[in-house]
């Protein structure tokens, strides 16, 4: 071969410089469970095969986290975790692996539905129960499907703010991204729950889940209206983002509300006082062990769970939120 | 024959407007005037409208300081914006988590972006790895070394105890100062930041013999070397103050976010090179300068700003960035006389 | 200014006759009324100066310029090519200086470039290769079309560029400066095919500064000067001094200053030393090479290509890294040049045999063209002084006599002599002690050729020791107070200017080793 060595020589120093350090993650986070499950001799361990789609987002790592944090609460469950870094291949790959090397049951958080159905068929045929998290699979070849509904969600904030405003108001919405299942259920489920109300959407943008550019649209709605009574964000860094625009420019009296509600995100920012409401969008880690637990031990389950959202204002961040249903 | 005599007896007008510093200006122009036409209730002609748009602008301005430094030399920097990410969760850990002082943040900071640079230049001046790939690959290595530092969670002001919990701990100082405004609050200090950036950046350019080289390499990289030219050296060197400059920028990132997101910065690389390309800097190196990038950041900071105030869709305004790149840099290719 | 007179009648009918030739860019006229005509079997030297409007004529001929006054006529009648493509089918063909091959494609590819034989779109490859050959050997020529042009030295890239011409069917095909990147076999081999491309009836214009071409090949010539057509004659009825008139417009006493050397000390010293480009474990592009050039001396360097003269020169000035083995002494210091850098430093400068690959940055001004080499002693702790850089760029300038409009053009715009002329003045900037010259007039004017001769002549009157490679005898023979000669890397011969004769330098040259001419440096 004639290929030109250095470049490519440097590219698999790189590769192999990354994979050491994923691996070093995984590993680490895999050990915790299984030591747990090691020291103590328990009835019947079992080993639980995770496939996350993509850690690049907090949101993700939550739920891995809780995931976690739930297995290591019984100490015959073993996790291996397995990250497809949004390569829908790679996570059909990792479902694959998991197969072949049998784990008891499998959850997965695919990235698509379409490539992802029948990789999960087959891990099913194989005899291995398959809890599919937070996005659908196309047909009905998985054991149980636990996710948390947008629309909902977005209904609650939209009746939270109506409640809140009395009805009366403008609003800055800022979406995720309407090009987004989750930004058009958060904005349909948001325009139910203020139907009815004299709240008016004065300025509403993409500011694609980024908290940069939240604030910069938050900017240009700041310049264009003087009365803005409260902005509500599509998810928490949105919110903040806006809070920070907001504040920058001096103006007061902006109400900010958010969604997703995780613990170091929307949770804080509403402790600071920075956010005046979020909402839990679950990430069904916990219920997915739980329901694990459920089917290993031979119990029936739901073939869908829908989970709750849990709204955090100022009032009840201090006992965790109250359950909203 | 005298190659010079027709622009001689041109006016001097018609002379600008036919140089690259021309168009740029005139493509200026003419985003400013689309900005009056789409004023969006007049929002366009509030002081705090512009005062945004330079904010804004200003993160990416760093980084197309930056980048027009290396761009000179032939080069590309497309490690710019990982840099960046990398060294907003650094701040963000020794401002917030550790509470350190800025004397002593700003520093390791600028330190840790000239490492990342240094790296780069060295695969590409001295192993002379093609900067394309070398910083394609930093690209990655710093993206993952900022997700590595930070546990794939951005570094706020929550900050998780021993007992699982969170504690919640001020925002330090030094990013209260850099995400403040100064004159009566019509200027953000970020954008003094960046013009303070900008200003050293043109003066190691255009008056340091530094500067030089760098266009002589860009030029002609060979028979810059045969001139006695330490290529090596200041190639390097472009590298180095491309990732200082990402440091400062991942800085002021992090000062305005108050928090250091590992995955602040994606795209950016290519939004400081087509602000320095818009600006008329070659691509093919050893022409452009600093006046230029200055004049690209401030279009497409508009461009940004009016598609804003205006709530154009995001798919709109993707297609219309599109357009008008290209259109830009197509009148900044007309063939020079 | 010479008034127009009429062409004499040539024998047979032109092919192409271009009469009242007006050209404009803006509002410099570079043509002004010219003419030309090309018969068939005949070689129409087209000369004149840098600048005289030579290419811009050709340009017109070829197509590529179409907003001009005048009339062109092909075979008698009348038309106006739009494109070099209409040229091409009105059958004139040009081969530019730089070669417009592509290098990394077949060399049959390169030939049916833009007009491959096709069947259903898909290109033919098997006809491609069997035509691309005919035309081939047609040259004389025996190689495998399949393999990429670069891969061929630049002699024979100039006759692929030839056998796509011709099988363009092209009758007038247009030279520019053919064989400056040739040696002398293999210009031999050039004018051969030119002779027998004259016997087929092709009319050929060929532009070249080598008096001796001229005198070899020309059957007419044409002189343009400043954009005007001076003259044209048969070869044989123009004496030289004459056709030097027509190009300058003045006489010119002799081309070659008469030199008076007074060497001095000894400024330079090779021993046994060997240039590895390749890398230490390759052959070596020059072996073992001992000599010494005293101050106010000019050393002639002889040799064919591939002798490794511009290689052995390289790797004295550093530009190898660490490539160089023996002993180097500057002012009977012993120095090892490891950088350019280093070299310059300690007074030593190569000016490069290809201005635009090596020499310049043709996108930056002559001010930073010109005090490149020499910008650390303008500047204070590096910071630039333009005051300081411009005064010295006026005065290197100045030395070697540039003409242009401002100095803050771009060199890229000027022409080839004033390009050599910024190139020389950025080593004058570093005061240097020894000047190593690798074809210091390639390329450019009688006018400015005879320009760098005196200025050579000045410089070693004030005690520079020059080493000098030139491809063109005379300059060698006349220039040279002594002359070295290698061959494949080696030295082969040495000789003072009184025993230099083109024969004994070209004998020593391809290899013969006489012991009659060999006195090794030592």
């Amino acid at each position: 071969m004639n290929s030109q060595p250095k470049p490519n020589c440097l590219l698999a120093w790189m590769s192999l410089v990354l994979t050491a350090l994923l691996w070093g993650g995984c590993s680490d986070s895999s050990k915790t469970a299984g030591d747990a499950a090691k020291s103590d001799a328990a009835p019947r361990a079992y080993t639980i095969g995770m496939s996350q789609c993509n850690l690049g987002e907090p949101w993700r790592v939550q739920m891995n986290e809780d995931i976690k944090n739930a297995a290591a609460k019984h100490s015959n469950l073993k996790v291996i975790f397995k990250d497809a870094q949004n390569d829908t291949l790679k996570q059909r790959a990792h479902v694959e692996e998991f197969v072949s090397s049998k784990v008891d049951l499998l959850i997965i958080s695919p990235k698509e539905a379409q490539p992802l159905t029948e990789p999960v068929a087959r891990a099913m045929e194989a005899g291995i129960p398959v809890i599919v998290l937070d996005r659908r699979l196309l047909g009905d070849k998985y054991t149980c499907f636990i996710g948390a509904d947008n629309k909902k969600i977005g209904k609650a904030a939209g009746e939270w703010i109506v409640k809140t405003l009395g009805g009366q108001g403008n609003i800055v919405e800022l979406m995720g991204l309407q090009t987004s299942t989750p930004g058009q259920d958060r904005h349909s489920g948001f325009l139910e729950g203020i139907a009815g109300s004299n709240l008016k959407i004065i300025f509403s943008a993409d500011m694609k889940w980024l908290e940069p550019d939240a604030r910069k649209e938050m900017e240009s709605a700041l310049s264009r209206f003087d009365k803005i009574d409260l902005v509500y964000a599509h998810n928490d860094p949105g919110a903040h983002g806006a809070y920070l625009a907001a504040k920058a420019a001096g103006r007061t009296g902006i109400k900010f509300v958010g969604i997703d509600a995780l613990p170091q995100e929307g949770v804080a920012y509403v402790s600071q006082g920075i956010l005046d409401a979020t909402f839990q969008y679950p990430t069904g880690g916990a219920e997915a062990i739980e329901t694990a637990l459920k089917v290993l031990h031979g119990e029936t389950v739901p073939k869908e769970i829908v989970l709750g959202t849990r709204l955090f204002d100022k009032a009840n961040v201090a006992q965790g939120g109250q359950e909203l249903n | 024959m005298n190659e010079s005599s027709p622009i001689q007896t041109r006016n001097r007008f018609v002379q600008f407007g036919s140089s690259p510093a021309g168009r740029a200006f005139l493509a200026l122009l003419l985003m400013l005037l689309v900005g009056t036409l789409f004023n969006a209730d007049g929002a366009f002609f509030k002081i705090g409208t512009h005062r945004d748009a330079l904010r804004q602008a200003s993160v990416y301005g760093i980084l197309a300081c930056g980048s027009t430094l290396v761009i000179i030399t032939a080069g590309i920097d497309l490690a710019v914006g990982s840099v960046l990410a990398l060294v907003a969760v650094c701040c963000s850990m020794m401002a917030i988590h550790w509470g350190w002082s800025g004397w002593l943040v700003v520093p390791v900071c600028l330190l840790v972006g000239c490492a990342s640079g240094g790296l780069a230049g060295v695969v590409t001046a001295r192993l002379r790895v093609q900067p394309f790939i070398a910083t394609l690959a930093l690209m990655v290595l710093a993206r993952g070394a900022a997700k590595y530092a930070s546990g794939g969670m951005k570094v706020s002001t929550a900050v998780k105890n021993a007992s699982g919990g969170y504690d919640y701990v001020d925002v330090p100082a030094l990013f209260r100062l850099v995400d403040t405004r100064i004159l009566g609050g019509n200027l953000s200090v970020v954008t003094v930041i960046f013009l303070i950036c900008l200003a050293l950046a043109w003066l190691a350019l255009s008056k340091h013999s530094w500067g030089r080289h760098l266009y002589a390499i860009g030029g002609n990289e060979e028979a810059a070397r045969l001139s006695g030219v330490p290529v090596v050296w200041a190639k390097t060197l472009a590298y180095v103050a491309s990732g200082m400059l990402s440091a400062v920028a991942g800085i002021c990132q992090a000062a305005q976010e108050q928090q250091g997101d590992p995955e602040a910065g994606v795209g950016y690389e290519l939004m400081a090179i087509a602000m320095v390309v818009i600006g008329g800097t070659s691509l093919m190196g050893g022409r452009g300068g600093m006046g230029l990038t200055l004049l690209g950041v401030l279009t497409i900071g508009y461009l940004d700003k009016i598609l804003s105030i205006n709530a154009v869709p995001e798919a709109g305004r993707l297609m219309l960035t599109g357009i008008i790149i290209v259109t830009a840099v197509l009148t900044q290719q007309r063939k020079r006389t | 200014m010479t008034a127009a007179r009429p062409i004499p009648p040539s024998a047979t009918p032109p092919l192409v006759r271009l009469t009242g030739i007006t050209k404009r860019f803006g509002p410099v006229t570079v043509l002004h009324n010219v003419q030309l005509e090309i018969a068939p079997g005949e070689v129409h030297v087209l000369a004149g100066e840098n600048g005289a409007g030579k290419s811009t004529l050709i340009k017109i001929l070829a197509g590529i310029h179409t907003d001009f006054e005048g009339r062109i006529e092909y075979g008698g009648r009348e038309a106006r090519p739009r494109s070099p493509l209409e040229a091409g089918a009105l059958g004139v063909a040009v081969i530019h200086q730089e070669l417009s091959l592509i290098g990394p494609m077949s060399v049959a590819d390169n030939i049916f470039l833009g007009r491959m034989p096709t069947r259903n779109g898909f290109v033919c490859d098997a006809r491609q290769h069997e035509e691309a050959r005919h035309w081939v050997r047609q040259l004389g020529l025996e190689l495998d079309v399949r393999r990429p042009v670069e891969h061929f030295p630049i002699a024979v890239q100039q006759l692929i560029e030839i056998a796509k011409a011709l099988s363009q069917n092209a009758r007038v095909l247009v030279m520019d400066e053919p064989t400056s990147a040739l040696n002398a076999t293999e210009v031999e081999t050039l004018f051969g095919l030119i002779r027998s491309l004259k016997a087929r009836g092709c009319g050929i214009v060929y532009i070249t500064h080598k008096m001796e071409e001229i005198g070899r090949i020309a059957d007419r010539i044409t002189v343009l000067r400043d954009g005007e057509w001076v003259g044209t004659a048969p070869a044989q009825d123009l004496s030289s001094a004459r056709f030097i008139q027509w190009m300058v417009g003045r006489e010119l006493g002799q081309q070659f200053p008469r030199r008076a050397p007074q060497p001095g000390a000894e400024r330079l010293r090779l021993e046994n030393v060997s240039v590895y480009p390749e890398g230490i474990a390759a052959r070596p592009a020059a072996a073992n090479i001992s000599l010494a050039v005293r101050a106010g001396e000019i050393l002639g360097i002889g040799g064919l290509q591939g002798s490794g003269a511009s290689q052995l020169l390289l790797g004295l000035f550093g530009a190898y890294g660490r490539a160089t083995r023996g002993r180097v002494l500057l002012d009977g210091q012993v120095m090892e040049f490891t950088t350019p850098r280093a070299a310059i430093n300690a007074g030593l400068v190569l000016l490069t045999n290809d201005r635009k690959a090596t020499g310049l940055v043709l996108s930056l001004s002559i001010i930073a063209n010109a005090t490149l080499a020499g910008l650390r002693e303008l500047t204070r702790a590096g910071w630039r002084n333009p005051t300081a850089e411009r005064a010295a760029a006026e005065r290197t300038t100045g030395q070697v006599k540039l003409r242009a409009a401002s100095l803050d053009l771009e060199v890229g715009a000027l022409s080839g002599g004033n390009q050599q002329k910024v190139a020389i003045a950025k080593w004058l900037q570093t005061r240097p002690k020894v000047l190593l010259l690798d074809e210091p007039t390639r390329g450019i004017d009688v006018g400015a050729k005879r320009e760098i001769y005196q200025l050579m002549d000045e410089w070693t009157a004030q005690g520079m020791a020059i080493v000098l490679i030139t491809s063109e005898m005379p300059e060698l023979i006349t220039l040279s107070d002594r002359i070295v000669v290698m061959h494949r890397g080696e030295l082969t011969a040495t000789f003072t200017r009184a025993q230099a004769t083109p024969e004994t330098i070209l004998a020593a040259a391809m290899g013969h080793t006489t012991a009659s001419t060999i006195t090794k440096a030592s």
